[in-house]
């Protein structure tokens, strides 16, 4: 007998219909998987066998044919699990009812449905070509229940999905889930009120999240630069219900999602600087999956110790800052993933540490502090339009109890501004000030008599690099946002001059 | 083009002996027929028979006189020799004077009155921005004699070329070499405006013994030698030995006790050598006066600000803010435009210093 369900494979971060077409015939005992499966599908046979054994079902004592169409597509991972076996089941005639369904999901040898990874892109995917009623593990209700317009079932067994499927067991459609709730639910577990001192740090944050640019803090070791970090996020603006989808599916398909079944929370990843090109830009032989700066997609992608990365590795970012996503190429194919995150970078002021410590004296040459820092190249330094000094704390910073502000009221402040950088931008393909090439520069910073004379005698007497000019007027357009003003004034200038200070010689 | 008597000495530095021995063999080799005999022993001892005969025989060798000219002026090298009419007297008049200098650039700065600047590559930023500023005041009066190194002599040299004033820097290697590399651009720069010499052959490259000898033409150029730092063993320290020597003036910036790169003028201080707070304390020594002080214009929040790091020398940014009782978006900017101004520097690390 021949049965013919619906199942999806993974491309990417898009989901493409698969049709399991499964053939009992007469003739030698054979099982036979065709139709490009990779190892894990492949494996799957033997899954698949123990666990129609273990519900109580018969395994077919003949031959045994699943074709996978189309043909021409790779298929990955355990996804297919749950929809080969009810084809099994249906093609020798163990299943009376309708399979108008999507079958995902990993069985177990007992007949038990696992979670599989990338469940969100593929259902996101489906609705769109038009596919309503989903069987899926009982682990990924969370992730399903957040798609509208869909009617999910989520169960916990091959045997439930078999006695659902022939009307012998009722089960209720994953009830639909509103982010908000969630997402008031979790909050970050650092706050700017406990980094102590770092006025000016904390100053350039604010810059750098309302205007969207990234970020580079130099200081001695110890002074918190992680915890500044660490506290972006709290300062961003909350993630919209579609941003959060965008990131949950590239999570989703790591596997990476938490118990929510949405990423809730703006991501901050922090890849070691022993990290890889390609675990930081994604790629992968068989199936291209999604490196750390897509992880970091809508969040921060923080770089400890900069100097410290690959050369080769920090340069392979320089694209995707510019662009926003990431067109991972192998001979296989090519995938876009998005990239659009702040970057945050952390270095020491040179080799020992201690240039520009108040307390401890740089042993360091000028040869050896200009070669650490050349372990950066100019372009990328070019594309971090803040650089900041971070203070040496002293103990007595630490133990005061001056009352330090809290990332909320920072996040109103942030939110003003974004708000007016969106009516700036409203004909334009972009939200943040970070974002403006040329031409938007020259429509929208228009730089009085005044402020044009005070930027060219800080390229004079500085030494700036030409380059330099059109990051500074970016920045300066943001303070001058998060200052209400719609003239760019020489003060603006001034600070956003205050903050390329890697550049002045 | 060259004298004979020049085209002597020029030929005698080509083969690259000791300048002590050049210059004992000096007197002997200002005539066309040097009596080689004399020294046959000397020179077979100190060194080999193979370079007597090396010596002996190119010296008089009229083809190899001209390919060394000629290989000279191909690299654009002027030759100042102990001969010449243009070799200065401050050079002369010391024991261990260089018999050729190779020169790039004008070499009527080597008359004119020289005040050399030296100093440490591990200057604390703040000496390296008041440095800047004094080799530009000094500059108006005098041409500035000083190395090419990082730190205190790049310093030097771009404080005098931004207030147009002239530069001798000489060099412990020939000119064929830069070093070190990321000054190119400066010693471009020098070049063309300046002087540059050195007194080694141009494809000779730099060795570290050769820094410490070519400080006696730094100090031996210059009417007075600025220190501004120095560690305990430092070059700089050696040059101002070498200006102490020779009976020229030495000046030195003073230091806070625990500052190492500061040890070596301490000593020199402690030694007699001027105490220097600013220009006006070199002037002085001289009877000269400054010129031309430019005066800046303040406004009200910039005095304020100015007045306030003026007073410990140095401040940290969040206590300025803390005392003025004011934000970071308010003060950076105040800051900001007086650094343009060039009233103070960025130290590190938020720090702010005045440049004295």
């Amino acid at each position: 007998m021949l049965s013919k369900i619906t199942s999806f494979a993974l491309n990417g971060l898009e989901g493409v219909p698969v049709d399991v077409e499964t053939d009992i015939n007469k003739g030698m005992v054979s099982f036979d998987l065709v139709g490009l499966p990779d190892t894990a599908v492949k494996e799957s046979k033997e899954r698949v066998r123990s666990a129609i054994k273990n519900s109580a079902f018969r395994f077919p004592v003949s031959k045994i044919t699943i074709n996978l169409a189309p043909a021409d597509i790779k298929k990955e991972g355990a996804l297919f699990d749950l929809s080969l076996a009810i084809s099994i089941l249906k093609a020798s005639g163990q299943l009376s009812g309708e399979t108008d369904f999507v079958f995902l999901g990993e069985l177990a040898l007992d007949g038990s449905l696992r979670p599989v990874a990338g469940l969100l892109p593929v259902l996101i995917s489906a609705k769109n070509k038009g596919f309503k009623r989903f069987i899926v593990p009982f682990g990924n209700a969370n992730e399903a229940s957040y798609i509208e317009g869909t009617e999910v079932y989520a169960l916990s067994s091959l045997r439930d999905a078999a006695d659902f499927l022939n009307g012998e067991k009722q089960f209720a459609a994953v009830e639909h889930r509103s982010f908000n709730q969630v997402q008031s639910r979790r909050a970050y577990n650092c706050d700017l009120s406990l980094v102590r001192g770092q006025k000016v740090a904390k100053r350039a944050l604010e810059i750098a999240v309302a205007g969207g640019h990234n970020i580079l803090f130099s200081g001695p070791p110890g002074t918190g630069k992680t915890m500044l970090a660490r506290c972006i996020p709290t300062i961003m603006p909350d993630l919209t219900f579609d941003e959060a989808l965008e990131v949950t599916k590239i999570h989703s398909v790591s596997g990476e999602l938490s118990e929510d079944g949405i990423v809730s929370l703006r991501p901050f990843r922090t890849p070691h600087h022993t990290a890889s090109t390609v675990s930081l830009c994604g790629g992968g032989n068989t199936r291209i999956r999604a490196g750390e700066i897509s992880k970091a997609h809508k969040g921060v992608l923080y770089l400890d110790e900069l100097p410290e990365y690959n050369r080769h590795t920090l340069e392979s970012l320089r694209q995707p800052l510019e662009d926003k996503v990431i067109t991972v190429t192998r001979a296989g194919g090519a995938v876009t993933f998005p990239a659009d995150f702040i970057l945050c970078a952390s270095m020491n002021p040179c080799p020992c540490g201690n240039s520009g410590s108040q307390t401890s004296e740089c042993t360091c040459t000028p040869a050896q502090i200009r070669n650490y820092r050349s372990k950066i190249s100019g372009p990328l330094l070019d594309r971090i339009d803040l650089q900041v000094e971070v203070d040496g704390v002293k103990y007595d910073d630490l133990a005061s109890d001056t009352v330090e502000e809290n990332s909320a009221s920072v996040k109103e402040r942030v939110e003003r501004a974004r708000a007016i950088q969106r009516e700036r931008f409203a004909d334009e393909d972009m939200s943040v000030n970070a974002n403006m090439g040329e031409r938007q520069i020259k429509k929208y910073c228009r730089l009085s008599y005044q402020s044009e004379e005070i930027l060219k005698n800080a390229f004079n007497s500085l030494h700036l690099s030409a380059r330099g000019r059109s990051r500074i007027i970016k920045v300066a357009r943001t303070i001058a946002d998060l200052d209400y003003s719609e003239e760019i004034k020489p003060e603006h200038i001034l600070e956003a001059v205050s903050y390329r200070n890697l550049d002045f010689k | 083009m060259y004298t004979n008597e020049e085209i002597n000495l020029i030929t005698l530095s080509s083969f690259s002996l000791p300048y002590e021995i050049n210059k004992k063999l000096l007197s002997e080799f200002s005539s066309a027929n040097p009596d080689f005999k004399k020294y046959e022993s000397f020179l077979i001892k100190t060194f080999s028979q193979g370079v007597y005969n090396k010596v002996t025989g190119d010296y008089c060798e009229p083809s190899y006189r001209v390919k060394i000219l000629r290989e000279l002026e191909k690299k654009g090298i002027n030759c100042v020799t102990y001969f010449s009419e243009e070799y200065p007297e401050t050079l002369r008049n010391i024991k261990d004077s260089p018999v050729v200098l190779y020169c790039k650039g004008d070499i009527s700065l080597l008359k004119s009155r020289c005040f050399s600047i030296v100093g440490s590559r591990r200057t604390l930023p703040k000496i390296l921005n008041s440095c800047k500023k004094i080799s530009g005041e000094l500059s108006q009066e005098f041409t500035i004699v000083t190395g090419l190194a990082e730190g205190a002599d790049s310093k030097a040299i771009e404080g005098a070329l931004e207030n147009g004033g002239k530069v001798i820097s000489v060099l412990a290697n020939g000119l064929d070499h830069i070093y070190p590399a990321c000054n190119a651009g400066l010693l471009r720069k020098v070049a063309q405006s300046g002087l540059v010499v050195t007194e080694h052959l141009p494809q000779e490259k730099p060795r570290p013994y050769y820094f410490p000898i070519r400080n006696r033409i730094i100090a031996g150029l210059s009417v007075g030698t600025l220190v501004v730092s120095a560690g305990a063993k430092s070059g700089a320290a050696i040059t101002a030995d070498y200006a102490n020597d020779y009976g020229r003036d030495v000046f030195a910036f003073p230091y806070c006790t625990d500052v190492s790169s500061g040890e070596g003028c301490n000593e020199l201080i402690k030694n007699g050598a001027s105490l220097t707070r600013n220009v006006l304390d070199i002037f002085a020594e001289y009877g000269l006066d400054l010129k031309g002080r430019k005066k800046i214009e303040l406004t009200e929040s910039e005095k304020i600000v100015y007045e306030l790091i003026k007073k410990s020398g140095e401040a940290f940014l969040p206590e300025i803010t803390n005392k003025l009782n004011k934000s970071v978006a308010e003060i950076m900017p105040v800051i900001m435009s007086l650094t343009i101004k060039g009233l103070v520097a960025g130290i590190g690390g938020n720090r702010y210093s005045v440049i004295q």
